[in-house]
């Protein structure tokens, strides 16, 4: 799994993991597991995926259907932000 | 052919009289449209020291060359003059249809001078251009004078008009043409002392192009990458109100008044929250995306109100701010704004500066026309933007910005005035975002968000917190969105619109100029134009003491931020040398000699030397 820098707050810098599970929101679990917090930030209150973010796997955005998205062994999960106002 | 007219109206309110003069090529190549020739024209026409508010000031309204063609995000009106509330330069940018009328019509842009004896409004169509009494518009809200030039000049006549607030010379009083603003730091309040409170104009196209069929095909490839673009789905499904969670989880979205991070219930104005109450999109001429959210409300206090956003900035300025979350009220708040022709985020500041006041004492019921400016109360909010707009008691005060409230109440006020040369601050955390609080420390007209964006700060490829090696990015966001606003691309250009190659094939096509095909030149054009203001505001007394940022960034660690708690802005003074440096300015913030002949402002060198003295 691949953080953005701004998830990588939470981490201590770390910007790329290993981490299991069989859909993303599984992924998720385990590395709020390993970085407590970060679950929150990425999630509203309704545990669903704040827009700022975009959750891609192996280069295709899972757009609307992140979190359940299922994955594999040796996926790539990138999280992605998007940061612009106006 | 081009897609320049090469023309602009030039109205004289004083004379009652209009002519129409050629716009010199030579400084379309060199400043290209938009916010760029406006600075050329203001620079040269107005004397140092001019009152913002007096017959000598002037207002630019132009249109880039891209402006009413086929092109994504460009149909886009930029207006310059000096700021009442600043004395800087003030340069906004308007969206909607009339700068593309205005182009239809064979015009790029208008100089308005002088002043009308009384209210005047300007018709232009196939017929002319005609100064018209306006008696019976004075007074009427943006809305209504939208509908009653439109019963009198026809239902597809675009309009542009102050409200209220900007005939009673309120300091941050906008333009409005139908439900989209232009005019930060009070462009507003200057055609309300020239008394002219409307244009209304009548045309049709086309436009013609250099190459419409090379012009064609650019376009074509640009609309055909943005149809599938996700971001540029998610700004026509929820304008930028999809940021409002999200920066309030990392401390970017600031609430009461700057004074912390964390809003309690800010969900009840997130985007999902907001998108139930959406009826439609709005948008501007030749937008695919049409970011602007048509939202209504339904049952309670504020039945039936309808806006035209909140955008990002207004959901943080008249809700977090106030640690309002009742988003009823925000949409009644925006939508008064508008009416009464006034700007969203330096009201809502100034509303944020006055409820802390009051929650530290400094004033009390007496001074507030007995409203108890407790946080959360959007009752006393309406209020207050009513006062604001009409100019009445303490909203009189309110009205003129919070620099001039703060010196006017005294008792250490200023030190909860979040402005910057007089401008309010925006919806972002200086303190979690470091790059962007050099920006808003920087920018020419005051704390704008609107100055330049440190793209790599927000997306994350840089770390937000650090307060070195940001200057090179500061200047060069700020170059890259002068740039922008002078072809004229929306700000949200890289998501709803084109690359920089693109943008220079485009320009090419429309123009038949071959030097905008260098992305290279045309950057060079924003830097220059980044330049000529910087130079309007050394001629008015301006250096490296104005930028800065309010003492709260400085010296107060930032409370419930997540991430960015406890952060200052230790080294501005750092990040100010390494902008400067970037930008070929002196350490006081003046452009250096050797930078004005590499941007060919020779001219200026001698006007340079005299005020920097």
């Amino acid at each position: 799994m691949k953080l953005p820098p701004i998830l990588q707050e939470f981490s201590g810098g770390i910007e790329t993991l290993e981490v299991s599970g069989r859909t993303v929101s599984e992924c998720l679990e385990k590395l709020d597991v390993q970085f407590p917090g970060i679950k929150e930030v990425l999630l509203d209150r309704q545990g669903k995926l704040l827009r700022v973010f975009g959750i891609y796997l192996n280069t295709d955005g899972l757009h609307p259907v992140e979190l359940d998205s299922p994955v594999q062994d040796g996926d790539e999960i990138v999280i992605l932000n998007f940061l612009m106002g106006g | 052919m081009s897609s320049y007219n090469g023309k602009l109206i030039r109205l004289n309110l004083t004379s009652r009289k209009s002519q129409v003069e050629d716009i010199p090529e030579q400084w379309m190549k060199e400043y290209l449209g938009g916010r760029g020739i406006g600075v050329r024209y203001l620079y040269e026409e107005l004397k140092p020291g001019v009152e913002p508010l007096s017959p000598d000031n002037k207002v630019i309204m132009m249109m880039g060359p891209l402006g009413a063609t086929t092109a994504m995000s460009v149909s886009r009106i930029a207006l310059v003059t000096k700021s009442p509330l600043t004395g800087a330069i003030a340069k906004s940018v308007m969206g909607g249809n009339f700068g593309a009328f205005l182009k239809f019509a064979g015009f790029d842009g208008i100089i308005v001078e002088g002043e009308a004896d009384k209210p005047v409004y300007v018709h232009i169509d196939k017929d002319g251009i005609k100064i018209l009494d306006a008696a019976e518009l004075w007074g009427l809200d943006t809305q209504q004078t939208h509908q009653k030039l439109r019963q009198k000049h026809g239902k597809s006549t675009q309009v542009a008009c102050i409200g209220p607030a900007g005939e009673k010379l309120v300091r941050y009083a906008i333009l409005i043409s139908d439900l989209r603003c232009g005019g930060r730091t009070g462009v507003g309040a200057v055609l309300g002392a020239k008394k002219l409170k409307a244009f209304a104009v009548n045309s049709a196209g086309p436009l013609k192009l250099h190459d419409a069929e090379g012009f064609k095909k650019v376009n074509k490839e640009v609309i055909e990458g943005l149809k599938t673009s996700p971001g540029r789905i998610k700004m026509s499904d929820f304008g930028t109100s999809y940021l409002t969670l999200g920066f309030e989880k990392v401390g970017i979205f600031p609430v009461k008044n700057f004074q912390e991070g964390h809003l309690e219930g800010v969900e009840k104005i997130g985007d999902e929250a907001l998108a139930s109450i959406k009826t439609k999109n709005d948008g501007c001429y030749g937008c695919m995306t049409k970011c602007g959210q048509v939202r209504k409300v339904t049952g309670g206090t504020y039945d039936g109100a309808v806006s035209e956003g909140p955008d990002y900035e207004t959901i943080w300025s008249l809700g977090g701010n106030l640690a309002n979350t009742d988003k009823g009220s925000l949409i009644a708040a925006d939508s008064l704004c508008d009416k009464l022709g006034i700007d969203t985020v330096s009201a809502g500041n100034s509303i944020g500066f006055a409820y802390e006041l009051y929650q530290r004492g400094i004033i009390t019921k007496k001074d507030t026309d007995g409203l108890e400016l407790n946080w959360g109360n959007h009752a006393a909010m309406m209020k207050l933007v009513d006062k604001i707009g009409n100019r009445e008691s303490f909203g009189k005060l309110l009205g003129e910005g919070t620099k001039r409230a703060a010196e006017q109440i005294g008792k250490g006020a200023e030190d909860y005035a979040m402005q910057v040369k007089g401008l309010e601050l925006p919806a972002y955390e200086p303190r979690a975002v470091k790059g962007y609080g050099l920006v808003l420390a920087t920018s020419n007209i005051g704390a704008s968000h609107m100055y330049g964006r440190p793209r790599d700060e927000l997306s994350g490829k840089k770390d937000r917190l650090t307060e070195v090696d940001k200057g090179k990015d500061i200047a060069d966001a700020e170059t890259s969105q002068a740039t922008q606003d002078t072809v004229i691309q929306c700000s949200f250009g890289p998501v709803t619109g084109f690359n920089s190659q693109q943008r220079s094939d485009l320009l090419v096509a429309a123009t038949g100029f071959k030097e905008f095909g260098d992305p290279a030149y045309v950057e060079k054009i924003g830097e220059r134009t980044l330049c000529l203001e910087r130079c309007f505001n050394v001629r008015e007394g301006f250096n490296r003491k104005d930028d800065t940022l309010p003492k709260r960034m400085r010296t107060e660690p930032l409370k419930d931020a997540g991430p960015a708690t406890r952060q200052t802005v230790k080294n501005l003074d750092g990040l100010l040398d390494e902008f400067y440096d970037a930008l070929g300015y002196t350490r006081q913030g003046i452009p250096s000699e050797a930078k004005l002949k590499e941007l060919g402002l020779d001219w200026v060198v001698k006007d340079i030397k005299k005020f920097s003295k």
